[in-house]
């Protein structure tokens, strides 16, 4: 349940951000959005790898680095440095 | 009844109209090229109307509710969302007709496609389209596809409700002239570890079958296996959804460019 709200909270701050423009940037808003401490923690501060390692959506994540102003050179080695990388598997396209 | 004179899928990376000079040279040129050859045929062709496949990228659903196939019935449909994309926004024309007919044959053919009123047309379509008509005013009939959020349907399920589509669009007797376009692939990785990287030899295996019109291969890949080649390469669902509309014709590959700079596998597949 809470990792929906942390999307959610990801989200609803992206739609925001959108509808704010070139105006002031809002800032990430937590209330009203069932986190736990560690999930409140990770979208505030922000943690990416935290994020990625709960199980949020890849899109929500790139939508967030983003907005950050991450360029993919910043957000890779947060993603790879989170403890959660799935392991490769061999795939029927893979010559080698 | 209308014929679907031609139909293409090409990538929709957001850098190609967003920063297309990011690219080296050369392969902009082979993937624009593409572009322009497919946009020369079109108005050869004299299209009335285009029915448009595209991944949804949380821009018309979230997760308190994302059908895996939607299809927008408006009059017309606003893009696209995204202000950097550099695309003038509009109200972009559908055809009303075209897509009722559709939604109402689809499932009557036992495909379940949501309803949609209000769709937004995002960079999904929008790079593609501006490119086929840069004036905006060639009517479009979006559909857009889960390609992202698992549980997935499959290339198996994609193929089928391809085949539905194409007799859906055939059987309509408000139009003569059809063109059917997919959006998106080849492979990236969005928000993930690999994000930068593009699966080169998924991108040739997949075209090679697409070119050969076998994609048993294809079909009989399970989700999880797709999943290797990025999570955005699941947009090759529309590719084998309009595959299969065309009756598993083999395409003509008109350009394959790994593109680092847009992080994404481009190519145009011409049927």
């Amino acid at each position: 349940m809470t990792l929906y709200m942390v999307q959610r909270c990801l989200f609803d701050h992206l739609r925001r951000l959108e509808a704010a423009g070139d105006g002031p940037k809002p800032e990430i808003v937590t209330e009203g959005y069932t986190l736990t401490p560690e999930e409140k923690r990770a979208v505030t501060e922000p943690d990416i790898g935290a994020i990625y390692a709960m199980g949020a959506h890849p899109v929500i994540i790139n939508g967030f680095c983003r907005a950050l102003g991450y360029k993919r050179a910043d957000y890779r080695p947060l993603l790879e440095q989170s403890g959660a990388v799935p392991p490769r598997r061999k795939t029927r396209w893979q010559k080698s | 009844m209308a014929e679907i004179v031609m139909a293409y899928s090409a990538a929709h990376a957001p850098m190609m109209t967003a920063d297309p000079g990011s690219a080296p040279r050369e392969q902009a040129d082979s993937f624009f090229g593409a572009l322009e050859k497919v946009r020369d045929l079109a108005r050869e062709k004299d299209v009335q109307a285009i029915v448009m496949m595209t991944g949804e990228h949380f821009t018309n659903f979230f997760l308190d509710g994302l059908p895996q196939i939607a299809i927008g019935l408006d009059d017309e449909h606003l893009g696209p969302p995204e202000v950097w994309l550099q695309v003038p926004k509009k109200m972009v024309p559908s055809n009303p007709g075209l897509a009722a007919h559709i939604t109402a044959r689809l499932i009557e053919q036992g495909q379940q496609p949501a309803l949609s009123y209000g769709m937004k047309i995002d960079h999904g379509f929008m790079t593609v389209y501006y490119w086929l008509d840069n004036s905006m005013e060639l009517p479009m009939v979006p559909i857009v596809l889960n390609c992202t959020t698992p549980p997935l349907m499959t290339m198996k399920q994609f193929y089928d409700f391809g085949v539905a589509l194409g007799d859906a669009i055939r059987s309509y007797d408000g139009l003569e002239r059809v063109a059917l376009v997919a959006g998106g692939g080849l492979s990236h990785f969005v928000g993930e570890p690999r994000v930068g990287d593009i699966d080169e030899e998924f991108d040739h295996w997949f075209l090679d079958r697409l070119a050969s019109g076998d994609l048993s291969e294809i079909l009989d890949m399970p989700n999880d296996e797709l999943a290797e080649a990025g999570n955005g390469t699941g947009e090759g669902r529309a590719w084998v959804a309009l595959a299969a509309a065309m009756g598993g014709a083999p395409g003509q590959v008109l350009s394959y460019q790994p593109v680092y700079e847009w992080i994404n596998g481009m190519g145009v597949v011409l049927y």
